[in-house]
């Protein structure tokens, strides 16, 4: 018969692709699930963790002051290198937020802040044996100076006149200008400059090109394998863990700790449910609602909403003061009251945001240094509106976030209203188009016969908000919100994701764009991170890249002289914070750039395995994976009996 | 006398090189015209995200010195030639994100992986989809062929993305039977044991079923069509009326015309692996040269997206120039005047 | 001709088939015209509704209506398609028939410039391109597509036309005294008419794979419903994991009607202008 044999070829086909369907099954019935992590690595001892970076496309590199590391959180900054001093974003290990680790004790300054004394910690050493001593530090300090390509070596050149060792524990610098915070380059907010191992790079030709592998560790694990295509890396604990800095509080407890990329966000989720992933380190809000809903081991910092913990750094609404009209305080001020923030919160974050209205984070101790003292000023601010004073700030804010999450959403919300002023934040501006309309009509601008708004030349209002792609959805959908505002209002706006957004926004090619530059501390109160330059003498024009943090090149007399008072007070001067509220009015009432919330991490930690994370009720450290500061989390985590 | 099939070969290899200058050249002038690619500023705008207290003045120090050791003076021209001649010494170059790894070191891993997939995946998916259209072709009256031929047209316009998606949840999760992702268990070494050769193919199986799944549609529908124009020619009738039996039809005398062009779609798409599968890899964390090739365009890498693409380039021109070649070989009728 | 398309409607069931779901989708997709709702607006209904009889496809994480959407997105979808398989298709059938018949220098010359368009990588290109003209609209895309995607099937007709060439009645056309373009348009287009029909199909699902590809990287304009910017949406609120699988499977379920029903009005049209199996269709 004609199709008999045709057939049979179809049959075979078909018996091929399920015989290949199965085969593999059965060996994966075999498979180890769940006992071991590797061969010879039991999973109850191991703590899995996600780097965010995802797959490292140099793996076999570790030599971070060199560059050219595609992750530096793949364990080799948390675990395997140190650096002098920590501050905590939270409370900190021992409740202290200033953490000397390297260091015995904070720098010594002398009067004029030309010369900083550091005294180092005794009875370190590096996992290879040899002891830690300040040759190590000054050995840093000079490499780094000779090759200004180098991670911190442009600002070790420019800063540093001289340095040396007067005995083992001592180093001494010689700065070449006043700089009462020429310390903070060594101080770990996320990094800071760690040490490199003088023994090991000095016996290289190039310590650009030398790749550290495997790397010699200061801190309490060492480097035990690494996927080769960058995919996860594992640590094992040294056999000498006191002889670091993080043994002074304990043994850490997990042997072996694995950093991975887990890929998309439905992966993480699935991980974790399965007690394959033990700390996620971002995922969107509807991701933790599952994760919560499914598995009841899922901890998070708030325990229930908003759940995420806030990271000192502040998102906003970036503006290019170079681009017409946005060099008019009028016209920021309208596209401020022309955003409803309740809305942009329910987008973006499910309301799970912690919204600010002033220039700095809400998070950490900054509650208590700046937005408690500010809150009376805040409310009596008022802004002239055709002859009337109208009164922006509202304080009932974050309930209304809180109700419409309930609502709409069906969250469990807290209703305390310091727990809602904790969690969701102090308030922010009222959503005032009448009012944004009035003040933009005062300066010349009009509406045309559709009721879209026509600069003062009669063109129309075009504004683009960038921001990033998929990368950070939160912030995606926050921009799209914003831009949908800013139509509902009558400007013709759009928003463009990109993952250029970081680029562009450096070399003014923008209107507006929704990233950060605000970054500070979280457990010190001190500015100077991201306000030095914003200091008119670093400006830069259009067309060439910024230096560090003043995207929206604006300048301003009174901004010059906050800064340069900073400049000549020391580090820990409490007449800091009084200059950093001078910032935050002067801010309110220019509003430069305008404050959205806090970045919020979605970190969720799965108590199956090990249990003693940090949250909001222990903020004894931050959990976010990548930052350097999670160490502390090493020693205070136990297992789980199983 | 001149055997005009060697005037022929000379001609089509001249053709070669000037597509694979041309397609060079494109690669290598765009990414330079994207001023937000500019390798210099994303190192220095990854420095300052990786939360690096960078001084004012200290920026301005590196933006000086990388622009040099980056090899970025002078204008495009001058960079241009530069390549050439270091492209033709066989050095590609230090990858500028990864400086100063060479772009080669960086390759190398991703590129077997990428290479053993996606061969694989290829030819498995033309041999199917074609063996699988050619019978549908040639019984397209029966149902069966009509039931494959509309399944077949129906996971075509399947998003891939979901699809992997939806194989990873049911095949990963849902049905735990295999890997949520990686190319090896984690832990294992690059041998040749059986334990390590094992789990790479646990771990290779669904994103290969993922890519031949969707492959095959595209291969299946073209030799189809060719397949039904093939059986009206006058000697497969010939060959019906002379009572020779079917299979011996089909095999001997339809699919292997019909597959002539076929075969030139197999060489180019074989060219392509070289582009590697970047969703595959997302979705599958497979290490692949998509994602390799796809960050180097976010950090403006000019240096690895040269490397990745020249490799591209070669090797479907290359691709090209063999099979028309061999074709004259395969199809008598075809002559080169 | 209207007796015609009565008759293939009459006794073609796959011609009735495409006919009747094209017609829907078209007209699916024209109902974007009175749609209550702007599509580039989110918020606007109750979050996450599964499909219940007032909202007939249920509403997705945006607050969207996702019917309305859809009626949008598929009509996005349909003209980007249509534009760069047309235009493609016009490019490749010229250089295809020209090239294969003519041979020589101007073959060499095609399909150099051919080779180079095949051998481009096409998606860092597409990637680059996005990041020069910023805000591209999807029309300019369209169009960026249909250059590049011409190159492929242009070498499909040529290597059919290398073999007609040779025919006979390639041969006895010649010794008339037809002209090439006669020869190659008259002659030859019967049998190029299955190829370019399939490869029309094969365009319009690739261009829509790079559309969403490239949405789903986040780089095309994201505020415009395409069935690629749904996918991205969708993903940026975690669909698939949180359970609101409505909102992929209305657009994937769409999606594969119409590429059915163009399927199989191709292959039904190929069958009945190739006139050797209309008279053996006759003989039935």
């Amino acid at each position: 018969m004609k199709s008999s044999k045709a057939a049979f070829l179809l049959r075979l086909v078909l018996l091929i692709l399920i015989a290949s369907l199965v085969i593999p099954t059965t060996f994966s019935f075999s498979q180890e699930k769940g006992l071991e992590v590797a061969p010879g690595i039991p999973r109850s001892e191991t703590l899995i963790l996600e780097d965010p970076s995802g797959r490292s496309t140099n793996p076999g590199r570790f030599n971070l002051w060199g560059g050219g590391v595609s992750s530096w959180s793949t364990g080799l900054q948390q675990l395997a290198l140190d650096a002098l001093w920590y501050i905590d974003p939270d409370a900190g290990i021992e409740g202290k937020t200033w953490i000397n680790s390297l260091a015995a004790e904070p720098p010594v300054y002398n009067k004029s802040f030309t010369k900083m004394t550091v005294k180092l910690r005794k009875g370190i050493y590096w996992s290879d044996g040899v002891e830690f001593t300040a040759d190590d530090v000054v050995y840093t300090v000079k490499t780094l100076a000779a090759h200004p390509e180098m991670s911190w070596g442009a600002q070790m050149k420019v800063n540093v006149k001289d340095v040396s060792a007067p005995d083992k524990y001592t180093v001494v610098f010689d700065l070449t200008q006043p700089n009462s915070r020429f310390h903070t380059v060594f101080t770990v907010r996320w990094c800071g400059c760690y040490i490199m191992p003088k023994h090991i790079f000095e016996k290289q030709k190039d310590p650009v090109a030398f790749d550290f592998n495997p790397p010699v560790s200061l801190g309490p694990y060492v480097l035990k394998s690494y996927d080769s295509a960058g995919n996860w890396f594992l640590w094992e604990r040294r056999q000498d863990w006191q002889r670091t800095t993080l043994g002074m509080y304990g043994m850490p407890a997990p042997k072996y700790v694995l950093y991975e990329a887990p890929g998309p966000a439905e992966k993480r989720v699935m991980a974790q449910l399965n007690h394959d992933l033990d700390v996620i380190h971002d995922i969107a809000p509807e991701g933790v609602v599952t994760l919560k809903k499914k598995n009841p081991t899922s901890v998070t910092w708030f325990d229930d909403f908003p759940w995420a913990h806030p990271d000192p750094t502040l998102p906003a609404v970036l503006l290019n003061h170079e681009k017409y009209p946005l060099n008019m305080k009028e016209v920021r001020w309208a596209l401020t009251l022309a955003i409803d923030i309740v809305q942009v919160s329910l987008a973006s974050y499910n309301g799970a945001a912690t919204i600010s209205a002033i220039e700095v984070p809400p998070t950490g101790h900054y509650l208590e240094w700046y937005f408690d003292p500010i809150q009376p000023w805040l409310e009596k601010f008022s802004i002239k509106v055709g002859g009337k004073a109208f009164y922006p700030y509202d304080s009932s804010i974050p309930s209304k976030i809180a109700e419409k999450a309930k609502n709409d959403l069906g969250y469990n919300v807290p209703t305390d209203p310091k727990e809602i002023k904790a969690r969701l934040g102090y308030g922010w501006w009222k959503y005032a188009p009448d009012i944004a309309e009035k003040l933009l009509l005062s300066k010349g601008f009009k509406r045309d016969k559709n009721g879209k708004w026509l600069l003062p030349d009669g063109k129309p209002w075009k504004i683009t908000i960038l921001s990033e792609a998929e990368a950070r959805p939160t912030m995606a959908r926050a921009a799209a919100t914003i831009a949908e505002q800013w139509r509902k209002f009558g400007i013709d706006a759009v928003h463009e994701p990109t993952d250029q957004v970081w680029t562009r926004t450096s070399y003014g090619d923008y209107d507006a764009s929704l990233i950060w530059n605000v970054e500070t501390w979280g457990g010190h109160p001190d500015l100077f991170w991201f306000l030095e330059s914003w200091h008119s003498q670093y400006y830069r024009p259009s067309g060439q890249p910024i230096v560090a943090k003043n995207h929206m090149r604006w300048k301003n007399k009174r901004l010059d002289s906050i800064i340069d008072q900073l400049r000549r007070r020391s580090f820990d001067d409490p007449k800091c914070i009084d200059l950093g509220l001078e910032f935050i009015k002067l801010c309110v009432e220019e509003m430069p750039t305008i404050p959205l919330m806090s970045y919020n991490v979605f970190t969720v930690c799965d108590e199956y395995y090990w249990t003693g994370f940090p949250t909001a009720k222990d903020p004894y450290t931050d959990p976010v994976p990548n930052w350097a500061n999670s160490k502390y989390m090493f020693v205070k985590i136990k297992p789980v009996k199983r | 006398m001149k055997n005009p099939f060697i005037i022929y070969i000379i001609q089509r290899i001249l053709q070669c090189i000037v597509v694979i200058f041309i397609g060079t050249t494109v690669t290598f002038v765009i990414p330079r015209l994207v001023p937000s690619t500019n390798p210099v500023e994303t190192a220095i705008a990854r420095a300052q995200m990786m939360g690096q207290y960078t001084d004012p003045k200290a920026v301005d120090e590196m933006r000086r010195v990388l622009k040099k050791l980056y090899g970025l003076e002078g204008t495009t021209f001058q960079q241009y030639i530069r390549y050439w001649g270091s492209v033709l010494r066989g050095d590609f170059g230090p990858s500028f994100s990864s400086f100063p790894t060479p772009v080669m070191t960086l390759i190398r891993v991703s590129l077997s992986w990428t290479a053993g997939l996606l061969l694989l995946t290829t030819i498995l998916s033309w041999i199917i989809g074609t063996l699988l259209g050619g019978l549908a072709g040639y019984f397209s009256e029966k149902p069966w062929a009509r039931i494959l031929e509309i399944f077949t047209n129906a996971i075509r316009p399947i998003p891939y993305y979901i699809m992997a998606l939806l194989m990873l949840i049911l095949f990963s999760y849902v049905l735990p039977l295999f890997p949520r992702g990686g190319a090896f268990a984690i832990g294992l070494t690059p041998t040749f044991s059986w334990q390590f050769i094992r789990s790479v193919i646990i771990h290779a199986f669904l994103p290969a079923l993922s890519l031949i799944v969707v492959g095959i549609g595209g291969w299946f529908q073209n030799m189809r069509v060719l397949v039904s124009n093939v059986i009206r020619e006058d000697y497969v009738v010939y060959a019906e009326t002379l009572n020779i039996s079917p299979q011996d039809i089909l095999y001997k005398y339809v699919i292997r015309n019909a597959a002539l062009p076929q075969l030139t779609g197999l060489a180019l798409q074989l060219g392509m692996i070289f582009s590697g599968a970047l969703i595959t890899e997302v979705v599958f964390n497979y290490p692949g040269l998509g994602f390799l090739l796809y960050t180097g365009i976010l950090r403006g890498d000019y240096s690895l997206i040269m490397g990745i693409t020249f490799f591209s380039i070669v090797a479907i021109a290359v691709g090209a120039l063999i099979i028309d070649l061999l074709y004259p070989l395969f199809d008598p009728r075809v002559r080169y005047t | 001709m209207f007796n015609i398309i009565k008759d293939l409607f009459k006794f073609d069931g796959r011609f009735r088939f495409s006919i009747i779901t094209l017609l829907c989708i078209i007209l699916f997709s024209l109902l974007s015209f009175w749609s209550p709702y702007d599509p580039s607006s989110s918020y606007y209904v109750p979050s996450n509704i599964p499909p219940s009889a007032k909202y007939l496809f249920g509403t997705n994480s945006r607050g969207q209506d996702i019917f309305w959407m859809m009626t949008f997105a598929i009509k996005n979808s349909l003209i980007f398609g249509i534009i760069t398989a047309l235009l493609s298709r016009i490019l490749s059938i010229f250089v295809g028939l020209i090239s294969g018949y003519k041979g020589g220098i101007i073959d060499k010359v095609l399909m150099s410039i051919n080779d180079s368009f095949i051998v481009l990588p096409l998606l860092p290109i597409l990637i680059l391109l996005k990041f020069i003209i910023g805000r591209m609209e999807l029309t300019t895309l369209a169009l960026v597509m249909a250059v590049f995607g011409w190159s492929w099937d242009a070498r499909l007709i040529r290597s059919q036309v290398l073999s007609l060439r040779e025919r006979d009645f390639t041969y006895t056309s010649v010794f008339s005294g037809m002209g090439t373009l006669k020869i190659t348009f008259k002659e030859y287009f019967p049998f190029i008419i299955p190829i370019v029909l399939a490869t029309t199909v094969n365009n319009m699902l690739w261009s829509l794979g790079m559309e969403i590809t490239l949405a789903i990287l986040g780089l095309s304009t994201v505020e415009i419903p395409t069935i690629g910017t749904t996918i991205y949406w969708a993903n940026q609120h975690q669909a698939l994991i949180s359970g609101i699988w409505w909102w992929l499977t209305f657009p994937v379920i769409i999606s594969i009607f119409l590429f059915l029903a163009l399927y199989l009005l191709s292959v039904s049209l190929s069958e009945y202008l190739d006139p050797r199996l209309r008279i053996q269709q006759a003989r039935v």
